[in-house]
């Protein structure tokens, strides 16, 4: 499934961000190419929220540049790099519970019949595009002006996913999808990623806690530690307790056992 | 393990409802509840003591007087409260709304009954240091048109000020329309007050009166233009003069019409006197009845049978009286002042008089000219505020502004200027309310629209609003209003118990609505 012939979708070189004094990311290189699940992974503190803070405009880099599809981009705010074709869908979702599928769908972005804020929506064409890219990416909703609090943690994530795609991401950044969702939900939010990954030219950015999570659907690895890449590779390249070593930010488990045994 | 082969979704455990379950999971469900209750309440409790009918109209509740002062008071109260209800929605609150109608009121009053300047104070120093003032500009006669469109600078203004100082400094607008509340009002009694020292205005009251009657102006043929009362107080022989270019077929119907009157006033006065003098013989009766006089009883009740008064003659209808009916007819010559001011449907209500008579009073005249054209302002802002909110781009910002602003603003919503928007819009909604009251009755008064930002706010929740924000609906508002201007004088009527019971009523409605809206809002969460 890694196409690792094809030329990256994004792709960062030697990224640093410091926070005055603090440095937060010290070059950070990293390449994801279309079609594939990239998983980001690392203890709390390791980069991973400033990385894809930085990657989707709302930190400017200190040094170091992005590319996307070979050209460099620089992001002064959120808006351009959603124009450049990052979408990010953050743990909050950026929905309104209180309001339909439809609405959220399109919010700040809806269908009019003219220009103006007072225009009319095309409601009914927004009803069928929300249940269509719901659908693709495999959920399909019986009433489009269902409340978007009454869906479960999984079709919310999986309704920010389709918008993001929907308006042109070709980058999804997914930030802790999986956390605080019940098992099966979790397993939905998985699915939804592998269709993502079926539709072949987006390329997905994932970031978990989860080491099961990321054995089970992605393609390729970064590891973090403390604002550097401690390790990387494909699926195959990486053996089982290398990924649960490179999660501990490089400590062996054995070390570990010796730390608790005191 | 047995596994089912089916593959259920998550989508599938959202059923979908039938039409009934549909209806009755709607937020206004509610509140049309009790809106029914109080209309069934305010129908049967005003039919008099002693008559019986199933009909609700036939007490005095929704005569034609009844209806035409109940929806005054509920669609004036129904305008303010779309500008407080969309407010919340957005995720704020304007409590100046009461202080904004006082002040706009007097604003408009004193431009109609002064004019309109523009007066700099500076600083004089010749003879001791003391204020000059310089008139920049003064207009006498500001037509009512240019007084709304003045007012409304002011008052839009303010609104914007307000939103602005909201949505830059991130503090409560409870806090910030608070202090427009007492600013407002201060701000209209001290104006009212300075302006009130001329000779022909009470010194120092804080009302503005003697307006003319500008929405009574009428273009009286021969005469130009003058108030209605004015014409109809003419000469009779320039009476007899506008009556002559007058096409013989209006003159017709208009002395058609009278000549109904009359004869329905004089019905109505035979009525009356025999029925003052069948009641002495009817207690009579009763006594003889009670004292066992049988003899006395057949008298009296033959008596009763055969009572007999001359039935009273109608009036003959003059040329004079068609002339003062025509000058009736005739349309304002001040068609903005009559917008807000004036009536509306009045030829239906004329229909209900005649040839219908329902829309006729215990001495045989006319009830009720039409309804208050508030009722029409009130419905054309209720459509606009439906399409815009449930209908376009605005309202998706309006509604998730308030539901949660972060993702508002994280899909590119300019929330800050949505939640300006609404408190200009608020500022609009009183304004529209004062001018209202300017127009129909002539007068201002530092003290109108006390209170008022409660009601409204009470009126929206009532309909479903929840507080904090999100979610709600125009029906609801209106609903809410309803239900605020009902309660009032369906309690009037019930009959041995204190009218303030009313207050009673609204203050459990209110939490109840409350706790109600706040149970949906959690349903909606999925927190339930």
């Amino acid at each position: 499934m890694a196409i690792s012939d094809a030329a990256p979708l994004v792709e960062t070189r030697n990224l640093v961000k410091k926070f005055g004094a603090f440095t937060a990311l010290n070059g950070v290189s990293l390449k994801v190419y279309p079609g594939e699940v990239h998983a980001l992974l690392g203890d709390n503190g390791a980069g991973k929220s400033t990385l894809i803070k930085v990657l989707s405009g709302v930190f400017p880099a200190t040094d170091g540049e992005i590319l996307v599809e070979g050209k460099a981009v620089k992001f002064a705010s959120p808006r351009n790099a959603t124009e450049a074709g990052i979408g990010t869908v953050y743990q909050d979702l950026a929905l309104n519970p209180l309001s339909s599928v439809t609405r959220n769908f399109f919010l700040g972005r809806e269908l009019t019949h003219f220009s103006s804020p007072f225009a009319l929506m095309k409601m009914k064409e927004m009803h069928r595009i929300a249940a269509e890219e719901m659908a693709k990416i495999g959920i399909t909703i019986t009433d489009p002006e269902q409340a978007v609090g009454t869906m479960s943690g999984g079709q919310r994530q999986t309704l920010a996913i389709a918008r993001a795609i929907y308006f042109g991401a070709k980058v999804l950044i997914l930030d802790e999808p999986t956390s605080a969702l019940g098992q099966k939900q979790q397993m939905e939010v998985l699915k939804t990623i592998r269709r993502v990954q079926q539709l072949g030219d987006i390329a997905i950015i994932l970031i978990t806690h989860n080491e099961i999570h990321a054995r089970l659907i992605a393609d390729r690895f970064t590891f973090l530690s403390l604002g550097e890449v401690i390790g990387s590779g494909t699926s195959k390249d990486l053996e089982g307790d290398d990924i649960k070593r490179l999660m501990a930010g490089g400590a062996e488990i054995g070390d570990l056992a010796k730390e608790l045994a005191v | 393990m047995n596994t089912s082969e089916t593959t259920r979704q998550e989508a599938d455990r959202h059923a979908s409802k039938s039409w009934f379950a549909t209806i009755f999971a709607r937020p206004e469900i509610g509140p049309i509840g009790v809106m029914l209750l109080l209309f069934g309440m305010l129908g049967y409790f005003s039919i008099p003591a002693g008559e019986f009918s199933w009909n609700p109209f036939a007490g005095e509740g929704f005569n034609a007087l009844g209806i035409r002062n109940n929806l005054k008071v509920i669609s004036q109260l129904a305008i303010i409260a779309l500008g407080a209800g969309l407010l919340i929605i957005a995720g704020e609150f304007d409590l100046s709304i009461g202080s904004m109608i006082g002040f706009a009121g007097a604003c408009m009053a004193m431009i109609l009954r002064w004019g309109f300047s523009v007066i700099i104070p500076y600083l004089s120093f010749e003879g001791g240091i003391h204020l000059e003032f310089f008139t920049l500009l003064h207009i006498p006669d500001v037509s009512p048109l240019g007084a709304l469109l003045i007012t409304l600078c002011f008052t839009l203004f303010f609104g914007w000020l307000q939103g602005y100082i909201v949505v830059k400094s991130g503090l409560p607008s409870f806090i910030v329309t608070l202090g427009g509340l007492f600013f407002l009002r201060g701000l209209t009694e001290v104006s009212l007050r300075s302006f009130n020292h001329r000779p022909d205005q009470a010194k120092g009251a804080t009302t503005v009166t003697e307006i003319p009657d500008i929405k009574n102006i009428v273009d009286v043929p021969g005469h130009g233009e003058m108030e209605r009362e004015a014409a109809k107080a003419l000469p009779e022989t320039d009476l007899l003069n506008i009556l002559k270019d007058v096409p013989a077929d209006t003159v017709a119907s208009l002395s058609e019409r009278l000549a109904h009157t009359y004869q329905r006033v004089a019905d109505a006065k035979t009525a009356i006197m025999t029925e003052r003098g069948v009641k002495p013989l009817e207690r009579a009766l009763e006594n003889a009845i009670e004292s066992g006089n049988e003899q006395m009883v057949t008298t009296i009740q033959d008596k009763i049978a055969t009572f007999k008064i001359d039935p009273v003659v109608a009036k003959s209808v003059t040329d004079i009286d068609i002339a003062r009916a025509y000058i009736d007819t005739l349309h304002s010559a001040r068609p903005i002042a009559n917008f807000f001011g004036g009536d509306i449907m009045e030829p239906v209500f004329d229909w209900l008089y005649f040839p219908i008579d329902w829309n006729t009073n215990n001495f045989g005249n006319q009830f009720a000219q039409g309804l208050y054209s508030c009722v029409m302002i009130c419905l054309i802002m209720a459509l606009l505020c439906y399409v815009v909110l449930s209908r376009t781009q605005a309202g998706n910002w309006i509604y998730s502004t308030g539901g949660n602003l972060m993702a508002a603003k994280a899909n590119g919503v300019p929330t800050n200027k949505v939640k300006i928007a609404l408190f200009v819009f608020s500022a609009f909604c009183a304004t529209i309310f004062a001018a209202c009251q300017v127009f129909e009755v002539n007068t201002a008064d530092a003290a109108r629209g006390n209170l008022k930002e409660l009601e409204a706010i009470a009126a929206a929740v009532i309909g479903g609003i929840v507080m904090t924000g999100g979610f709600g609906t125009v029906l609801g508002i209106i609903v809410g209003a309803f239900i605020f201007g009902l309660a009032k004088e369906a309690f009037f009527y019930i009959p041995g118990i204190d009218g303030s019971f009313y207050r009673v009523f609204l203050g459990l409605v209110i939490v109840a609505s409350a706790l109600l809206n706040e149970n949906i809002r959690k349903r909606i969460m999925g927190a339930i």
